[in-house]
């Protein structure tokens, strides 16, 4: 072989291993990206039942219903709306009425939530960065969070 | 008047680093040696006072001086001696200063221990090494200053975050930034080298050890970093693909790739521009992740600052750094000399193939972490990636380089011959294929690959002590022949073996994990017996207890095995009165290298409880490969062809003498 | 002074780091840097042949492209001379001599804040206490300001406020005690009694439900038990009040400091006769249990006014007066209280004792002027 010979091997058998990644990489965000939404989001965009997304927003203080078999219900709320999450499995350690949580998960056909996980990593200084930018955009920053935070905590999991 | 002390040894390191940064440079371009000679006791200096002003924080951590604005925000006088220690980088400004006191040190090692290096080199290495310094000094110094006071020191602190207050935590992050931080001189003397305009095989020999260090400690802080979340987060999950494990994990790829390709360069004097590339992109993946993890651009627990100011700090640092790295890169790359031809199959054939899918892993796991973020800024479209992505783009570039690994050893350099290869890991196959066949009639269920998967491990597995008996001439030469052998291998070789071994280990562990692994949530009652996996545990009930700082709920477990009792589990859940939060600390009970891993939930009504019970088969395997990984690491780095010249006083002129 | 003269100390090791390497004599590159490496190369081909590792034509092949490095390297070393300039030297000097310590001392007085000294928790304990309390309470208030969820925090400030008076704050710091720290027996119990005080010794309907919160954390809570029986006592359900508090005796550990105090109360609760005080009797209780809310009040105001009457007669009965004192309090009459304690006063002045019994219990009922 050519050095000319060699250098295009090379070249070739890069530029479809590259090929084979871009394949994989585009196939992948077509399939496994879940979007995040806040309740308004769902309800404004009509998300159908049955599409994975991502539902973050605050717990609404007094909705944790805890059932038999661990099946809890919660809503989760921006503010404006509010969306009933039904969720079976054990709540995270820094899961609390009134502070935020991620959630993910389809809305069944009755508009219920159904969550196979709940994400709630934040302490007091922390909120998930998603549910802090809808919190802000629906104008419920600060003062709203604050008030429901000072009050926060009651239902210890 | 400590605080101070450490504030001010801070400055005089920034001060220190400029001087540093600029005087050998310019003695080594106009070949000055006294100019030249500055560059090792300034970098000695530096590391000095990093290292004072190090010490002065933790003695503030210690002593609970909660004047010290840091300390107020992230200690409490009642915590335990080590976790007031390692608070003082459980948060974000302590945790830059550790980063550059690493970064310190490793120009320090360099200046103490690369007196093998050619002068100029040297100069131009600790000089780069310094400008990043200088950055990340002025960084800490003006927008994360651990030293910031409080007036009137409040009376308690606030203490850490629970989830940080565990002992893998003390150790992780050290030797993660080591990892990290440990390629900056990899970069620095691939800048180096562009600055001299001059780059061989006698280059790579020089930045071999010190990129091997670099990945050993990386390799063994992403596995402490992994084992952490597994105890601690209590799902049980050990790699989230989290985008600050990414954040370390791309950094390891690139610096993988960097090793194989720098024995190529060594060997052949070949591959220079590419090897010279990766050792940039390596830093700058480091420098991406301390971006990634400081800026708070990324939502994860992590994240201890959200201040904007730092995080367009840590831009600018990043974009001059790798921006001026590739504009250097790309202007006097076209002037090094290509040398050393070679076959597609041979050797390097093999290494470019390795380097080839790393570097596209790594790329792909650069797309899944960044794509989110460079979506949200340009349409406002918030979007997860998660494991989903990593395993559909990863793992199938992946698999290819784990069934080439074994191959690569065993090629002749130049032209290679894979029949004869593949003749010479037939061992290796069969191997395999009994493992295949055993696992099929082992196991019930579980994925029609995962048998595949377990033979692939063995595969590597097999391949790694093939290569060690076909060059010790195991069975087929009179044993003491084989053990003179063995002792006359260069340690690299063993090393590098070890090394392939300990990835197959990892290997199988995760396939082991990953398919056969069992989870079982349930709420128990005292004295009712839950069973997974043959075990049976038996719930004792619960029993409150007070730490130093918090007070938990212990739940008591007995597990028996066919009725004989093997021990007991004690998960808790802690609350932190300071922080008015919570956490979950699962218990383990390992049986060889498997475990039974148990977590509680919400105690509900009649003294009940939920847990989350998982039985992890063969699980420690994917730490121990990684240890594994580590010494073979380790084994490599003391041959003496790799050693660096031990520290010898400038004055007594170096003999030219054979290094044999 | 110690600070400066350490901070100069530094300095000057820094300034030296860059002084001493200029000052030597440079040491001449000894060069052969990259031969070494390539001999090495060489020695280690010769090795793998000689162990057989690699064949002839092989070894041979890579020997001659390790020469051909080695005679570049070779060649490169020699083509360039070193210098060395005695004007860089001094400028560099200089600048290590002069720019050094202004711009770390520069930059540490606008950075650092050398006046403050600093803190350590032993320090700081062993320190007289220069701050009132006033002071104190005040800084952990601003810190609770801006973290309201440090339950330890209110943990510690609630007693605080509760001997200051101040028991509305404590109310509300010991609430979030609960809240942020986990109910406790204890924690409960505190929250009770800061409520009581607040309603100035009234047992109310929040407090009662509070205390019996407590309870069924830890049944044996004592001070929990002693305010259930007081809220019987004054809600009339004397019997009750008796047996709870008879139960409480019952159960009490030998050397517990408040069983006589609860001996008091219960002697006084089961009409005791030691005294001629008129307690209400077990006839009278009878009745005022089967008493709506208004008629069983103005029993409770007749009688007294009737011990009221009394005293003002013969003001000799001290725990006649304290009664009186207890009882307006919990009808709210606080104004008649406080007269009531006045001439009270009066009536032991001198005996220091009494007064401070008197006093203690002004404070508990938060009557205190």
């Amino acid at each position: 072989m050519t050095r000319k010979q060699r250098r295009i091997t090379l070249i070739g058998v890069s530029l479809g291993v590259l090929a084979v990644a871009v394949g994989l990489v585009l196939s992948a965000l077509k399939d496994s990206i879940v979007f995040f939404n806040s309740p308004t989001d769902v309800l404004e965009k009509h998300v159908a039942a049955g599409t994975r997304i991502r539902l973050g927003g605050l717990v609404s203080p007094g909705s944790l219903e805890r059932n038999d078999n661990m099946q809890v219900r919660f809503q989760v709320t921006d503010g404006n709306h509010a969306v009933t999450v039904a969720y079976q499995g054990l709540l995270p350690d820094l899961f609390r009425e009134g502070q935020g949580v991620v959630t993910e998960g389809a809305l069944d056909p009755a508009g219920v939530f159904r969550a196979d996980t709940v994400l709630a990593k934040h302490d007091e200084n922390y909120m998930p960065k998603e549910v802090a930018d809808s919190l802000k955009k629906q104008g419920h920053w600060k003062d709203d969070y604050d008030k429901k935070g000072g009050t926060a905590g009651k239902a210890t999991p | 008047m400590i605080p101070e002390l450490g504030h001010y040894a801070l400055v005089l390191a920034f001060a220190l680093s400029l001087i540093q940064a600029t005087v050998p440079i310019y003695g080594a371009r106009s070949n000055d040696a006294a100019l030249m000679s500055v560059a090792a006791p300034t970098a000695l200096a530096q590391f000095v006072f990093v290292a004072l002003s190090f010490i002065a924080l933790i003695a503030c951590y210690v002593t609970s001086d909660f004047s010290v604005a840091t300390t107020f925000e992230n200690s409490h006088s009642a915590m335990p001696l080590v976790y007031k220690i390692t608070s003082a980088w459980g948060n974000h400004e302590g945790s830059m200063l550790l980063w550059v006191l690493i970064l310190a040190a490793f120009g320090a090692l360099v200046a103490l221990f690369g007196n093998n290096l050619p002068p100029t080199l040297k100069a131009n290495v600790l000089g780069v090494q310094s400008w990043i310094a200088a950055a990340f000094f002025l960084f800490i110094l003006l927008t994360s200053n651990p030293f910031a006071r409080l007036a009137d020191a409040p009376l308690e602190g606030r203490d850490l975050n629970p989830l940080l207050q565990d002992l893998g935590l003390a150790i992780h992050p050290p030797l993660l930034y080591l990892g990290y931080v440990g390629f900056s001189i990899s970069f620095s003397f691939a800048i180096a080298a562009l600055i001299e305009g001059r780059i061989d095989a006698a280059w790579a020999r020089w930045v071999r050890p010190w990129t091997l260090l670099a990945w050993m400690f990386l390799t063994i802080g992403i596995a402490m970093g992994s084992y952490w979340a597994y105890y601690e987060l209590g799902w049980g999950g050990w790699w989230f693909w989290d985008p600050v494990e990414n954040a370390s994990f791309m950094p390891w790829l690139a610096g993988t790739a960097l090793l194989h390709s720098a024995l190529v360069m060594e060997k052949r004097n070949a591959l220079k521009v590419w090897t010279l590339l990766l050792a940039i992109l390596a830093f700058s993946l480091s420098l991406l992740g301390t971006f990634l993890v400081r800026s708070g651009v990324l939502t994860s627990v992590h994240t201890f600052a959200s201040d904007p100011l730092r995080g367009v700090f840590i831009l600018a640092i990043l974009v001059v750094f790798i921006g001026g790295a590739f504009s250097l890169f790309a202007w006097r790359a076209p002037l090094l000399k290509q040398g050393g031809l070679f076959a597609p199959v041979s050797r390097e054939g093999a290494l470019v193939l390795n380097n080839l899918f790393l570097t596209t892993c790594c790329a792909t796991v650069f797309v899944g972490t960044l794509y989110p973020l460079a979506l949200e800024a340009l349409t406002g479209e918030k979007i997860s990636v998660g494991a989903p992505f990593f395993n559909a783009t990863f793992w199938p570039l992946f698999v290819p380089l784990l069934i080439a690994m074994p191959f690569g050893p065993l090629m002749a350099w130049k032209r290679g011959d894979v029949l004869g290869v593949t003749q010479r890991l037939f061992g290796a196959f069969a191997l395999a294929l009994v493992g295949i066949a055993a696992t099929y009639a082992v196991t019930t269920g579980g994925p029609v690959l995962a048998p595949f998967a377990i033979g692939l491990a063995i595969f590597v597995v097999g391949g790694a002590f093939v290569d060690l008996i076909e060059r010790t001439g195991l069975g087929k030469l009179p044993l003491p022949v084989t053990l003179k052998r063995a002792a006359g291998l260069p340690r690299s070789a063993w090393g590098g073996a070890i090394a392939h071994l300990g990835i197959g280990i990892t290997v199988f562990g995760i396939v082991c994990e990953t398919n056969w692994a069992s989870e079982r949530i349930a709420a128990v009652k005292p004295q009712e017996t839950i069973s997974l996996r043959g075990y049976d545990l038996t719930f004792e009930g619960l029993t409150q207890r007070r730490g130093p700082n918090y007070t938990e709920q212990l739940g008591t477990f007995v597990v028996r095995s066919g009725g004989v009792e093997i021990g007991t589990l004690q998960p808790s859940k802690r609350s932190f009165a300071s922080r008015g939060s919570a956490t979950s600390e699962a218990a383990l009970l390992t049986r060889g290298v498997s475990q039974l891993y148990i977590s509680l939930g919400d105690p509900g009504a009649g003294g009940s409880v939920t847990v989350r019970l998982y039985h992890k088969p063969l699980v420690l395997l994917i730490w121990l490969g990684a240890v594994v990984m580590f010494l073979g690491g380790g084994l490599s780095l003391s041959d003496r062809r790799l050693r660096v010249g031990a520290p010898k006083p400038a004055k007594i002129k170096p003999s030219l003498q054979p290094a044999e | 002074m110690t600070l400066w003269f350490l901070l100069a100390i530094m300095t000057g090791a820094a300034v030296f780091a860059v002084l001493w390497p200029l000052g030597r004599r440079a040491a001449l590159p000894s060069g052969g840097y990259d031969v070494r490496v390539y001999r090495d190369q060489l020695d280690e081909i010769g090795r793998d042949r000689a162990a057989g590792r690699i064949g002839e034509a092989e070894a041979e092949a890579a020997r001659i492209e390790v020469s051909r490095r080695l005679l570049a390297a070779a060649e490169h070393e020699t083509s360039e001379p070193v210098v060395t300039g005695p004007g860089r030297k001094r400028v560099v000097a200089l600048a290590a001599l002069v720019l050094l310590p202004l711009l770390s001392g520069g930059l540490y007085l606008t950075l650092g804040s050398p006046s403050l000294p600093g803190q350590p928790l032993m320090a700081r304990a062993k320190a007289p206490e220069a701050s009132s309390v006033e002071q104190l309470v005040a800084q952990v208030e601003a810190h609770l300001a801006n973290n309201p969820q440090d339950g330890r925090g209110w943990e510690v400030v609630a007693p605080v406020y509760m001997t200051l008076g101040r028991y509305e704050d404590a109310v509300r710091a010991l609430r979030n005690s609960v809240t942020y720290n986990g109910p406790t027996a204890t924690r409960e119990t505190d929250l009770g009694e800061a409520m009581v005080a607040e309603s100035r010794g009234v047992v109310t309907l929040e407090a009662k439900q509070t205390f019996q919160r407590a309870l069924t954390l830890d049944p044996r809570e004592p001070r929990a038990r002693y305010f259930l029986g007081l809220s019987a006592q004054q809600e009339g359900r004397m019997a009750e009040a008796v047996a709870t508090w008879r139960d409480l005796i019952a159960s009490a550990p030998a050397d517990a400091p408040w069983v006589p105090f609860v001996r008091e109360e219960l002697a006084r609760a089961e009409g005791a006769p030691q005294q001629a005080a008129p307690g209400p009797n077990a006839d009278q209780m009878a009745a005022a249990a089967e008493m709506d809310p208004q008629q069983r009040q103005q029993m409770i105001a007749g009688m007294v006014e009737g011990l009221a009457e009394k005293l003002r007669k013969d003001g000799s009965d001290f725990e006649g007066w304290l009664r009186l004192v207890r009882a307006y309090t919990v009808l709210g009459e606080r104004d008649k209280a406080k007269s009531a304690a006045a001439d009270a006063r009066r009536a032991v002045a001198g005996d220091t004792d009494k007064i401070q019994q008197l006093d203690a219990l002004l404070k508990g009922l938060g009557l205190e002027s």
